[in-house]
This record gives C-alpha cells, sequence and structure tokens, in this order.
C-alpha cells in the first residue's frame, strides 16, 4: 500500500492503521439525523430524472456598479459575461475526474445555467418560505449581511426521509441538500469582477469573480472550509485582483481547484467506478501522554475524550510534494451507539494510487473552538436525544517534531 | 529521507507564502481592528446564556442571548436591560437545517467580547461574522484572561522566520486588547 514517512511529533504520535471505524474525512459539513445516529455529511442526491436546478437572478446593482465586466453594463453582452464566469465556476467542480457527477462521465445532471429577473430570487418572500431553486443573487439585500460580509452561501438540508421545500425533490436521506442560494453584498462595499472586467480601470480593486463564486460553489456541494493552504476551500481568499488556482480552459476545467478540493469532492461524491483514486489513510492523532486529556470532561454519559481533536492532518506526495489533501482530526460513531467518541481518528479517502504520502499533523493554533471550523464541528453534537454530546475543545496544545521515517 | 522530507517542507512553504489575505471565510472583507471599533455600534463583553432558532424574513436563524458586561462602545441594553440578543443566519428548524459557513456560533456559558451592529428587528448581528468574535479565556500558566478572534483560526507558515503566523488577535491579554479597541476608538473620535 502507502509508505509512510511521518515527519511528525514530539507530544503527538500518530498511528496509521489498515481499517478503522467509519468516519467522514476532509471537512465536510454535516446533518444531525432527526431520529438520532451519527451525523451525515451534506450532499445531493442528483439523477438525470433529478438535476441540480441553478438559476442566477440577472438583476444588479447599478449604484454603484458592484458587479464589474468588460461588456458595457446593462446589455446582453454583459448578462453573457457574467453567465460565463458562473458557468466556469461549476465547471471547475463538475470538471474534477472520477466524481459522480463529472460533466464527461456523467452528463445530464445539472441543468442548463437559468435567468430570472427577481431582485430577491434567493429566497422571495416573508417568513417561511425557502424555494428549492438553487440561486446566485448579485442584488438582494440580506439582514444578514453586516460590514464585513461581502457574500455567503446558505444550504438547507433534510434531517430525514420525506422532506422537501418547495420545488426542491423529497429528501431520501438525511443530510440531502433541498436547495442552495448565494448572496452577493449589493450595497457598494465590495466589488466583483469576471475575468476580463478585472483587467479593465473599473475592475481595479476588485474582487475576482470566479474565484469567489468557486468557493462558495464548494458549499453550495456540502464541503466547508479546508485547513489546507491554496485550496479553493480554504478560508482565505487572494487580495482583490488575483485569482486562485489556473483560470480554467476547455481541458482543464477544473484549473482553479487544488488536489484537496478535488481529493474532498471525489470523497463526498465517489464514482463507484473510479479505481485509480481508491487509497485512504486511517488513523488516530494520540497524545505521547495520555493524561494530557484527563482534565477535559467526558462529553457524554461515560465517554471521554481519548485523543487530540482538531489536529490539521495533510497528506502531502512525498515526489511531488504537493499537499494532497487534509482534514481533521475528531472523531468516530458508531451507529448503533451513536454518542460520538471524540478519539483524534482521521480518514484521508480517494487518494490516487501508486504514490508515497507523506503525512502532517499540526495545531491550530491558538484558542479555537469547535465554531471557529464552522459548521463542520459545530453541528456534530444534539442537545438532546440518544446522540446528545458536548463538544470538546478543539486541542491545539501540541508541537509536532520530526520522527524518523517508518514504514 | 531527511532531505526528501526537508524538501516536501519547503514546497509546503512556498505554497503557504503565495497565498495572502482577504479573508473569505464564507466571504469576509478583511478589517483592520481600527476599522472594525469604527464601525461597530455596540462591543460589549457578554457571557452566552442560551440558544433559540427560528423562522424570519424566509430564513433560518439562530438567536443567542448573553448577559452584557463591561460595553467598550455604545449602549448595548438599551432594548432589554442586561441582556442582549444576537441574530446570525443558520440553524435547525424542525427537519430543516441551515448551514452557512462563517458565522460564529456561541455556547451557554461562553465568556465573549464581540462588536455588534444593530438590526432592523431591534436585536443585533455581529460584524463580520467570525471576525468581530472573540473569545475570552485563562491562560492556564499564567491565569490571566485572555482574547483569541475567531478569524485567527488558520496559521500560515512563514519561512523567514520558520514558524506558524496568524493574521488576527490570538491569546492577546484582555488588557491589552482594550487598550487598543478604547485607542482605535478614541482616534475615530478626534
Amino acid at each position: 500500500m502507502k509508505r509512510l514517512a511521518a515527519p511528525l511529533i514530539a507530544t503527538v504520535l500518530i498511528f496509521v492503521i489498515a481499517a478503522g471505524p467509519a468516519l467522514h474525512a476532509y471537512v465536510f459539513d454535516t446533518t444531525i439525523p432527526s431520529a438520532g445516529g451519527c451525523p451525515q455529511p451534506d450532499r445531493w442526491s442528483l439523477s438525470l430524472a433529478n438535476p441540480l436546478t441553478r438559476q442566477w437572478s440577472t438583476s444588479l446593482p447599478l449604484a454603484p456598479p458592484t458587479i464589474i465586466t468588460a461588456a458595457p453594463a446593462q446589455t446582453d453582452a454583459q448578462l453573457a459575461e457574467i453567465e460565463q464566469a458562473i458557468a466556469d465556476s461549476f465547471a471547475a467542480w463538475t470538471g474534477v475526474s472520477d466524481t459522480t457527477f463529472n460533466a464527461t462521465a456523467y452528463p445530464g445532471l445539472f441543468a442548463p445555467i437559468a435567468r430570472v429577473s427577481a431582485q430577491n430570487a434567493c429566497s422571495n418572500d416573508g417568513e417561511t418560505n425557502v424555494d428549492g431553486l438553487n440561486t446566485i443573487c448579485f442584488n438582494q439585500a440580506s439582514a444578514a449581511f453586516t460590514t464585513g460580509v461581502l457574500a455567503f452561501t446558505r444550504v438547507i438540508t433534510a434531517n430525514a426521509p420525506g422532506v422537501s421545500v418547495g420545488s426542491s425533490v423529497t429528501s431520501t436521506f438525511a443530510g440531502q441538500i433541498l436547495d442552495a442560494d448565494t448572496l452577493f453584498r449589493p450595497d457598494g462595499q465590495g466589488t466583483f469582477a469576471t475575468p476580463a472586467g478585472l483587467a479593465t480601470t473599473q475592475g481595479k480593486g476588485a474582487y475576482d469573480l470566479e474565484s469567489i463564486l468557486a468557493h462558495e460553489l464548494g458549499h453550495w456541494f456540502g464541503l466547508d472550509h479546508s485547513a489546507v493552504w491554496r485550496a479553493m476551500m480554504f478560508p482565505y481568499a487572494p487580495p482583490p485582483g488575483q485569482f486562485l488556482g489556473d483560470r480554467p480552459t476547455a481541458q482543464t476545467p477544473d484549473g482553479p481547484l487544488s488536489d484537496d478540493d478535488r481529493t474532498a469532492i471525489r470523497a463526498l461524491y465517489p464514482d463507484p467506478n473510479d479505481s485509480l483514486d481508491a487509497g485512504s489513510i486511517r488513523g488516530r492523532i494520540l497524545p505521547a501522554n495520555p493524561f494530557a486529556l484527563a482534565a477535559i470532561p467526558p462529553t457524554s454519559a461515560g465517554r471521554f475524550v481519548t485523543g487530540v481533536v482538531g489536529a490539521s492532518v495533510v497528506a502531502v506526495d512525498a515526489d511531488s510534494g504537493s499537499v494532497v489533501a487534509g482534514t481533521l482530526s475528531g472523531w468516530t460513531c458508531n451507529a448503533s451507539n451513536p454518542p460520538l467518541q471524540f478519539d483524534g481518528s482521521f480518514d484521508i479517502e480517494r487518494l490516487p494510487l501508486g504514490h508515497n504520502y507523506v503525512l502532517y499533523a499540526e495545531p491550530l493554533d491558538g484558542l479555537v473552538t469547535p465554531a471557529d471550523l464552522g459548521d463542520a464541528l459545530d453541528t456534530l453534537c444534539p442537545q438532546n436525544g440518544p446522540a446528545a454530546c458536548a463538544l470538546p475543545p478543539v486541542n491545539a496544545n501540541f508541537n509536532p517534531r520530526g520522527l524518523p521515517s517508518s514504514q | 529521507m531527511k532531505r526528501n522530507v526537508r524538501f516536501c517542507i519547503y514546497l509546503l512553504c512556498a505554497e503557504l507564502l503565495l497565498c495572502c489575505c482577504a479573508l473569505r471565510a464564507t466571504t469576509l472583507e478583511r478589517m483592520s481592528l481600527a476599522r472594525m471599533a469604527q464601525a461597530a455600534q455596540v462591543i460589549v463583553r457578554a457571557r452566552c446564556i442560551s440558544n433559540s432558532t427560528g423562522w424570519a424574513v424566509g430564513e433560518i436563524w439562530t438567536f443567542t442571548t448573553f448577559e452584557a458586561g463591561e460595553t467598550w462602545k455604545g449602549d448595548s441594553t438599551a432594548r432589554a436591560p442586561g441582556m442582549i440578543t444576537i441574530r446570525l443566519l443558520g440553524g435547525t428548524v424542525g427537519a430543516l437545517t441551515s448551514h452557512v459557513s462563517g458565522v460564529p456560533r456561541f455556547h451557554p456559558g461562553e465568556d465573549v467580547l464581540i462588536f455588534l451592529e444593530p438590526t432592523s428587528r431591534n436585536d443585533f448581528s455581529v460584524l463580520g461574522w467570525a471576525q468581530g468574535t472573540f473569545r475570552i479565556r485563562r491562560d492556564p500558566r499564567t491565569g490571566e484572561q485572555i482574547v483569541t478572534q475567531d478569524t485567527a483560526a488558520f496559521a500560515t507558515f512563514n519561512p523567514k522566520t520558520r514558524r506558524f503566523e496568524t493574521a488576527g488577535i490570538r491569546n492577546l491579554p484582555l488588557a491589552a486588547f482594550r487598550e487598543r479597541v478604547q485607542s482605535a476608538i478614541a482616534r475615530n473620535g478626534e
């Protein structure tokens, strides 16, 4: 299998084991089933009969303009330019090979990108309506925007089978995504430019629309933020005027993404016919001194923290030096005995076979609470029911160091 | 092998250098402490009491109630003496869960410093979401109260210093943080 040269650990040891209990790798958003049980990764259920609907509102802010294009404002050419940026951002994800929605292997799972003229197409009425239509809005105000928030994506998932919203399909499993909408701030606090728009005078100081859209669409598909640098899902974007990765081309539509993004989306939507990316590395991050965890309160009745929670675990291709994938160490869950066991487990899946990997574990330094890492950890523990548990603090109190290489 | 490992580390470091730095967590604009102190209408230390969720304006919101402590700027309790309610996107209602990355979540008993903006619905939102959220804890070695900004969670490696470095406020003594905030407020008021 793989040779693990582990350049790690002073007070922490990584034990790589051949097989372990089920654990969701990378940083996925999860949903707790309303009937109890283990957290389920959020994901779509797509088929030719139920393709992903997607639309965008052609209502654009004019005073001031926040979407900068090379084409003149309020022209068909401008709309075409924006729509191309949207299409390219989707194509970055559908261009990843060996997923169940790869555009080449499984065409037809994404409906054509539609246009709507309604300004508030991302949530369109008073109190409880989520419409089940997946929409990108550039001109919808939201009470959620505070100073400094430029764009956000809201993803609605079902907590049980048999649930629908608006015109969505009816869910067949807990964690099924039913609706996703992205809102860009419309009031001029930020401007966003298409690739051609960035080159214009007006586009100076604008954020790259494609980079932000591709990141937001990662949230559409169920990904949370990644702790791997340069990943599309890393929470820090390039400064205004710059973009992540390579611009997409017909040959490499997924050029903007990093290997970590590709591995994550493959792990969330694994192609059963994929024999190339069938590798996985599983293990636990454990303190050299187990008494180091003694002060952490039990997370549920009789269950204590037995590993390092919240370490960033990164697999690096030993030959190329590129970061292939990363995840957070944390927990396992037994479906028949659901309260989570915070045992420091990690699982990096869908790794290309035939490569050697170096594994790193790094603390997320400082005071890091589960909330800092978004919904990925924050939604793991329900407050009531048989799966109720309390999140332990993220453990950043260790110092990795190199070890002699090992098999 | 050691050389190989070192080579990988250097390559990783080179990648890290290339990734600065507007914050996008969903997509946030990076703001200096001075700018946040200027933009926030209220800056308050508060202890989380409880969370609830509900629908409003076509969205699922989480409403977090805090017991207000020391107020550094503005008046946080004009609407409900001693208490603050914050609304933030996301949460679970019935059979549906709304996920929004970058939104801070608070747990009962947590001690925080938060930069707030009023909403049109008689409550508050957190300025810049995770960016305007600062968690307070005691330094286990000194017993001193220290403050860390939510957005300081991710570190980048600086090969010059050979250290992982974070942007934002991290493990800053509360007294020093107060001084910086109050200095920024005073400068803005000039």
